[in-house]
């Protein structure tokens, strides 16, 4: 698992600890607007009336998902190093 | 096999690498860029990797050139449920709707009160009054689909932003519940008894702790 914070410098579990929060609430607040522009471009795949904007819009949305994926993937990593800290 | 029994192959400690994509298994164990269960240090076997391969700098082609295992059985993802209520949530917004009445309801209220004092007038003080109760019921649906969003959209993560929120909101309830009662128990020239301060005073409270429970709101839908 990468380190998402610098444990080489002097910083105390508390000062870790809030940067770690810090980094969850960033990735946290950002998934449900990954969500959104997924939705939206879905419902914008579904009105399109010619094969290139159903294409390109169904390409958006599978973006979106990835991204969603992705900052899940990492809010885990995140989470799990929180946890870690907080049990030292 | 089963997304469970897929999650065993996760390629650590000499075991095969497995993964899923689009509902079929598939070996990785024998590819150069898949290490330990590890692929480029983020994605893991054992899991479905679906939804991140438009994030990746390959196509799905690239599984051509692994070994197809089977197809998944009973392919219903762990997070259906989760994602159904999400689905609902998003449909209807209760919270962004009810969040407007108690902070319309109770500012209005609190005009009203301000009013009072300036012209003595018992009407306004009886709308302060009205809208104070009114107000402090509409608090709890803004609070309990507040939660309800905090548990299906966020998942009970607690960071600083939630904490406020939650703290807040208790004390919300509370002042308003204590403002509401003096008024109930005074009665109506409450305006000309010894408890006129707390009162108003109280009333006036309201207003800034709920900004601030309305201010981290906006932290959440508009993150900077």
């Amino acid at each position: 698992m990468a380190r998402l914070i610098d444990n080489s410098n002097n910083m105390s579990k508390q000062e870790r600890l809030k940067a770690l929060e810090e980094m969850i609430q960033i990735v946290l607040l950002r998934i449900p607007k990954e969500v959104e522009a997924m939705h939206f471009y879905k419902k914008a795949a579904e009105k399109s009336t010619t094969k290139e904007a159903k294409e390109l819009f169904i390409s958006l949305a599978e973006q979106e998902k990835g991204h969603e994926a992705e900052l899940r993937r990492i809010l885990a990593e995140l989470k799990e190093q929180f946890e870690k800290i907080k049990s030292e | 096999m089963k997304r469970e029994e897929v999650k065993q192959y996760n390629g650590e400690n000499g075991k095969p690498a497995y993964i899923i994509y689009d509902g079929k298994v598939y070996d990785v164990s024998d590819s150069r860029l898949w290490k330990n269960g590890k692929h480029m240090g983020r994605h893991k076997a054992g899991e479905d990797l679906t939804d991140f391969i438009s994030m990746a700098p390959h196509d799905a082609r690239v599984l051509e050139k692994v070994k197809y295992v089977c197809d998944l059985e009973d392919d219903i993802k762990e997070d259906n449920k989760m994602e159904r209520y999400r689905a609902l949530y998003r449909k209807y917004h209760p919270h962004p709707i009810f969040i407007h009445y108690p902070m319309g309801i109770l500012y209005f209220g609190a005009l009203m009160i301000v009013f009072a004092l300036m012209f003595d007038n018992n009407n306004f003080e009886l709308s302060s009054y009205y809208a104070l109760v009114v107000g402090t019921i509409s608090i709890f649906p803004a609070v309990i689909t507040g939660m309800i969003s905090w548990v299906i959209n966020y998942e009970k993560t607690m960071t600083h932003i939630f904490r406020n929120k939650l703290i807040f909101s208790f004390i919300l309830i509370i002042i308003s519940l204590i403002v509401m009662s003096i008024r109930v128990y005074i009665g109506a020239g409450i305006l000309n008894t010894p408890f006129k301060w707390i009162y108003v005073g109280g009333y006036i409270i309201i207003i800034p702790v709920m900004t601030f429970i309305a201010y981290n709101g906006g932290r959440i839908t508009w993150p900077d």
